[in-house]
């Protein structure tokens, strides 16, 4: 009894550490290269019944709302919008964390009807460094290519940073798409009833 | 019943972890710090160059262990920063104790952004003039400048920044005298820095001070601090500086030169290129002193290690440079040094 018991419980822990494993890592498209060699995140989204107008209406909704962090370089041309953004890229240890550097990146959506594709490409990497009052800020002011090989003695930071653009680049495409989508943004939570003893239970 | 706390205790990890993570999605505690260590071994046998930080001669000696936390919620941050060693301490810190010991304090101060563009500060600060630092992560050389040795390290006070754009900016302050915690004869100095960014890559920084000075003088130091990244592998950084207290008390006017050459994002060599000038007061006529510094800097991961040689002119024989004999005064000062620095 006790060896089934103590057999059980075996499987119930590795199931679940295989589980959050599973969940951590499995979600991450990788990035490619392009045919400049360059990485890049690509995604061609169908919505069938969604018009282009309807879609460049929600593009354009995107842009405004994260006017802080993309900035808009060309106006819409045909039917393609070019911004360029950057992704702060964190260096997390448990509960602790500290800004590494930034990746600045170009993005690029174009319409169809019932369909759009968008891509982030050109990714440069700025390495943060501590100021004079601790505080992170970027080391120099030009980016080194992501897709640029560090040689021995970084590999295993720069292959840290590729790992958190992947990820960031991710994150950044699925708020895209939920914004395509036009997805309703979460209502704030409601305001918790007040509660009152005095009141007949 | 092992196996069972085990894996009690993995969950209560795995839910408290993720919890954490909900709570502090947008800006956890930062945590940040240094420790750097070196060897110097001066040609005279004996330490001669006499500006701050490797100092010990043919020894193997610590620099520092600096530790900074940062935290930030909404619109309200503070910094604390602490160090632990003679960099952060008796060679950083004038009001040390009688025993060389001190408050460690490199940084404490708390931050609001009233808004995007405008922000106040009150505490104690790493100084805003000078173009390098007591943190080693900071700097390109790991010895330091004649005119960081004998401007400010840290003021302590309440500023104002205003931000007209992304290239200008305005601070302006109140301060005690230099390098205090607490103020001896009242908030006494009034400071402004100017950040003008004319091009991408180039920033330069206009520096106002005026008050009470570590000499005991009420002076005004004016420094022009400014850096160029003139390609991804070539930056020119520029220092000038003038310290006025009168004619009968302690003053200065220097340069300093920083041209680095970047080989790859791990490879860098950088040299450091400075004129100094006392100037004359009472009964002490004026010197200069011309320092050529030649450092590497080589990074793996984490860490960074300097190689560093430094040739030094005294030609009126100000600094006290002495011959390995240790009692025949010279013009020329040399040294080697090893600096490992690790960041994190």
């Amino acid at each position: 009894m006790a060896f089934l018991y103590l057999y059980i419980m075996k499987f119930l822990t590795l199931s679940i550490l295989l589980f959050f494993t599973t969940v951590g890592f499995a979600q991450d498209k990788p990035l490619s290269n392009d045919d400049r060699g360059k990485l890049i995140y690509y995604e061609v989204v169908e919505l069938k019944d969604v018009s282009q107008d309807s879609l460049n209406a929600r593009a354009a909704a995107f842009f405004k709302k994260s006017a802080k962090l993309l900035k808009v370089k060309s106006l819409p041309v045909d039917s393609m919008v070019q911004a360029s953004g950057k992704m702060i890229i964190n260096k997390n240890a448990l509960v602790l964390s500290r800004p590494s550097g930034e990746v600045l990146y170009n993005f690029y959506v174009e319409t169809r009807g019932g369909k759009y594709r968008f891509w982030l490409t050109d990714f440069g990497f700025i390495p943060y460094q501590r100021d004079r009052y601790s505080n992170f800020v970027p080391s120099t002011t030009v980016a080194i290519p992501l897709e640029r090989k560090p040689g021995k003695l970084n590999a295993a930071e720069w292959t840290g940073y590729v790992k958190a653009t992947t990820r960031e680049a991710n994150a950044f495409a699925t708020r895209f798409k939920e914004a395509m989508m036009n997805k309703k943004i979460a209502p704030p939570v409601v305001k918790a009833a007040p509660v009152n003893p005095g009141q007949k239970w | 019943m092992k196996l069972r706390s085990l894996l009690t205790l993995a969950t209560l990890t795995i839910a408290s972890a993720t919890t954490y993570a909900q709570e502090t999605a947008e800006a956890p505690l930062q945590i940040s710090g240094s420790v750097d260590t070196y060897f110097k071994y001066d040609f005279a046998k004996a330490p001669n160059i006499g500006t701050s930080f490797a100092t010990d001669h043919n020894s193997v000696s610590l620099g520092m262990i600096d530790l900074a936390l940062k935290k930030t919620t909404g619109k309200a941050s503070f910094v604390g920063e602490l160090s632990f060693g003679p960099r952060g301490q008796a060679q950083t810190i004038p009001d040390a104790g009688v025993n060389g010991d001190s408050f460690h304090i490199q940084n404490l101060y708390v931050n609001y952004a009233f808004t995007d563009k405008f922000s106040m500060t009150a505490g104690y600060m790493g100084t805003f003039v000078g173009y390098e630092v007591i943190s080693p992560v900071g700097n390109f050389n790991y010895s330091s400048s004649y005119l960081f040795y004998n401007g400010p390290f840290q003021n302590a006070g309440i500023k104002g920044t205003y931000a007209f754009s992304d290239k200008v900016s305005l601070m302006l302050g109140l301060f005690n005298e230099w390098n205090t915690y607490s103020a001896s004869r009242g908030v006494s100095s009034v400071g402004g820095q100017l950040m003008i960014s004319p091009v991408k890559g180039w920033t330069a920084y206009i520096n106002g001070l005026h008050g009470l000075d570590a000499y005991g003088n009420y002076s005004t130091i004016v420094d022009l601090t400014t850096a160029y990244q003139v390609t991804d592998k070539v930056k020119i950084g520029l220092n000038a500086a003038d310290l006025n207290s009168g004619d009968d008390s302690f003053g200065y006017t220097g340069v300093a030169l920083y041209p680095q050459y970047a080989f790859s994002p791990a490879v860098a060599l950088g040299v450091r290129a400075e004129y100094m000038k006392f100037k004359a007061y009472d009964v002490v006529p004026s010197a200069s002193v011309i320092s050529g510094t030649l450092s590497a800097n080589i990074k793996a991961g984490g860490l960074t290690f300097i190689p560093e040689v430094r040739f030094d002119n005294d030609k009126d024989l100000s600094q006290g440079f002495m011959k390995s004999d240790g009692l025949t005064a010279t013009k020329s000062a040399s040294q080697f040094s090893l600096a490992a620095i690790y960041a994190f």
